[in-house]
């Protein structure tokens, strides 16, 4: 393959909280690389670490209760950004990369004008001039497909439905033409059409501005919807990556087999359960010396109690961390599951 | 809107009515009258004469409807133990004394606190912290009259910088004066300024947590835009709403400041008149002053709607 250009290379994120009773280590040694124009999937259940990720990415971690261990690099066009000064921050900052929340109600002023709001964002980055930027607020309200935009710029976010206020918010990420967006979970708030047509904008402003995207969900139907590549996210730590069609169609991990497994499908018949996996993820306050998944895995060995598993490589970018992969271990194929793989 | 309003004004006509029946039989069920003590060692004519001139002589129920029935018209009565002393004579002379005082207060507290609180927030679990939050208990738990003599042993007693008692009148009524104001308006100002620095400092933490200030911070702004613009606005909104019951506390007064300061305001002529059961006096006040916060209720009412956009008033709908 020919030398690929990475936006993004995360190596080794190592993040902790600070909390009273002891020191939650909330991503615990993360790595991976974006490229250019790409989009990447961090999929995984609550609390795996997915959205301090993305808040380190964006510089959103907040001392002294959140810490960026020694060690952990996350190279912007192959610049360390934990290394930047207060102003190469704020440059980067909504100019180089943007963020969008999951609840729009919450992540938007509730006192500011939503213009106002994106205006903010062009006057800092874009160094335009009041009626300038007032402009250029309607016509980023009219992008992304809010009706009379001259009238809505001038309401507040309580005064907009819920597909409204996301609308509004891509329209402030994407308000300086940032080089990589962050979606973190912007879909699961909404409701189904809506998410939709959320995720169609998101992806036509995408392929217009050439913008490489971060998706954060734990809705598989999202990510096969958008994304290139999937890290699969468990008890901070990705346990398997690779292309899309590989993490669906040729999953390595127990864990992906367990969430694929876990997707509702429409040949299910009335009688068969939704699959769910047992159990709840480690405590990430004392996190397990072996495999996290352990506890949960239904072909846990002895070994995945004891020792972290390395990566193993199947090509084309695709990893996983699981002792099964082991020249020694069983044999083990995923189960003829009920989501996916044919 | 129009409708809220009008229906606010028959619910203050309702509470000032009861305000007032409440204050007369309280007044009327102590022991004694306001005459006692003069008509003591009159003889019975003269006695009963005064208790005439009063209407002191008539059963309860029927002063009791004379009164609301004059009070309707605005006309609170005479004074039991001054003669001539009107209600609205006494605003007239004393009110403009506790409105100096509780402005300067109001004004020297609350700036002060909202700076402490601002800084207590931003620096939170540092010195500056801890120092904010020990003074406002420090300042919340001691009562005004323990400060103020305090005040007067050091400043006006050992130190000999201010004079210990007394009040500016005539021409310096609203600017002169100032070394007497010193000593009474630093007494005042210190429940303000714990108030207001714990009130400002807590909302200021819960929306320094909120996503918005994330999604602030997200866009690159600086750290001064991002307090100006998005926690300082937000954070405002309590404060906003406390402010006008601020105000008509500093227009009535505060009784103990006034006596132990010889101040010859309001305040201290309410005690006084509660004191000597003067019932019309005590009546009219309590009645005024109670329009007074009524009133002010109500603009903070409209001020929340004003403040904050998430709020509409009742009928005046904004979507």
């Amino acid at each position: 393959m020919a030398e690929k250009n990475h936006i993004l290379e995360v190596k080794n994120l190592r993040v902790s909280y600070h909390t009273y009773a002891g020191e939650v280590k909330a991503v615990r040694g993360v790595s991976f690389e974006l490229e250019t124009g790409q989009a990447l999937a961090i999929v995984g259940e609550s609390g795996c670490g997915k959205s301090v990720t993305a808040k380190s990415i964006m510089g959103l971690i907040k001392k002294p209760q959140g810490e960026i261990k020694e060690g952990s690099e996350i190279l912007y066009n192959n610049v360390n950004i934990l290394d930047y000064s207060k102003k190469q921050w704020q440059d980067y900052k909504g100019g180089e990369c943007a963020i969008i929340f999951q609840d729009a109600l919450a992540a938007l002023n509730p006192t500011m004008r939503v213009g106002k709001q994106i205006m903010e964002n062009l006057m800092a980055h874009k160094h335009m001039k009041k009626d300038e930027a007032k402009k250029e607020a309607v016509e980023m309200l009219r992008r992304v497909g809010i009706p009379e935009p001259e009238k809505r710029v001038r309401q507040y976010p309580h005064q907009f439905s819920g597909g409204m206020r996301q609308r509004v918010m891509i329209a402030i990420a994407f308000a300086c033409d940032p080089k990589l967006l962050i979606c973190d979970e912007p879909t699961t708030a909404l409701d189904v059409t809506i998410q939709s047509q959320i995720l169609d904008i998101i992806k036509e402003l995408q392929k217009k501005h050439n913008t490489s995207v971060i998706m954060i969900t734990h809705d598989l139907g999202v990510v096969a919807n958008i994304a290139q590549e999937i890290a699969v996210m468990y008890s901070g730590m990705i346990v398997e990556r690779g292309k899309s069609e590989d993490i669906f169609y040729r999953p390595r991990h127990p864990y992906t087999w367990a969430l694929i497994e876990s997707v509702p499908r429409l040949d299910l018949t009335n009688k068969q359960r939704l699959a769910s996996i047992p159990g709840i993820p480690p405590d990430l306050l004392n996190p397990p010396v072996g495999c996290p998944f352990c506890t949960r895995c239904k072909y846990c060995m002895p070994i995945c109690k004891e020792r972290m598993p390395e990566n193993t490589d199947f090509g084309d970018g695709h990893t996983a961390a699981c002792w099964l992969h082991h020249p020694m271990a069983p044999q083990v194929e995923m189960p003829d599951v009920k989501g996916g793989a044919k | 809107m129009a409708k809220y309003i009008i229906r606010r004004f028959f619910e203050m006509i309702l509470t000032l009515f009861i305000i007032a029946t409440a204050t007369f039989f309280l007044l009327e069920a102590v022991p004694g009258d306001p005459l006692t003590e003069r008509a003591e060692k009159l003889p019975v004519e003269a006695r009963d004469a005064l208790y005439a001139r009063y209407g002191l002589d008539k059963p309860v129920m029927e002063r009791y409807v004379t009164q609301m029935a004059n009070m309707l018209q605005g006309d609170f009565g005479e004074s039991f133990v001054y003669a001539g002393q009107t209600v609205s004579g006494l605003l007239h002379d004393r009110l403009p004394v506790s409105a100096r005082l509780g402005i300067q207060q109001m004004l020297l507290g609350v700036v002060v606190g909202l700076l402490l609180g601002i800084l207590a927030a931003l620096k939170r679990g540092t010195i500056a912290d801890y120092f904010v939050v020990g003074l406002s208990v420090l300042l919340i738990s001691i009562p005004h009259l323990v400060f103020g003599l305090m005040l007067q042993k050091v400043f006006a007693g050992t130190l000999q910088l201010f004079p210990t008692i007394g009040w500016p009148t005539g021409s310096d009524l609203w600017l002169g004066g100032w070394e007497y104001t010193v000593l009474p308006t630093l007494t005042g100002c210190f429940s303000y300024i714990a108030t207001y620095a714990r009130l400002l400092k807590s909302s200021m933490l819960d929306v320094v947590n909120q996503d918005y200030v994330l999604t602030a911070e997200s866009k690159g702004l600086s750290r001064a835009t991002v307090v100006r613009k998005h926690i300082l606005r937000n954070s405002f909104i309590p404060v906003m709403t406390q402010l006008p019951m601020s105000v008509a506390m500093c227009i009535t007064g505060s009784f103990f400041i006034e006596s132990i300061f010889s101040i010859p305001g309001i305040g201290q002529y309410y005690v006084t008149a509660v004191n000597n059961q003067d019932l019309s006096i005590v009546l009219g006040l309590t009645v005024l002053l109670s329009l007074l916060y009524i009133v002010v209720l109500f603009i903070t009412d409209v001020l929340y709607a004003v403040v904050d956009p998430r709020i509409s008033m009742p009928g005046n709908s904004s979507r």
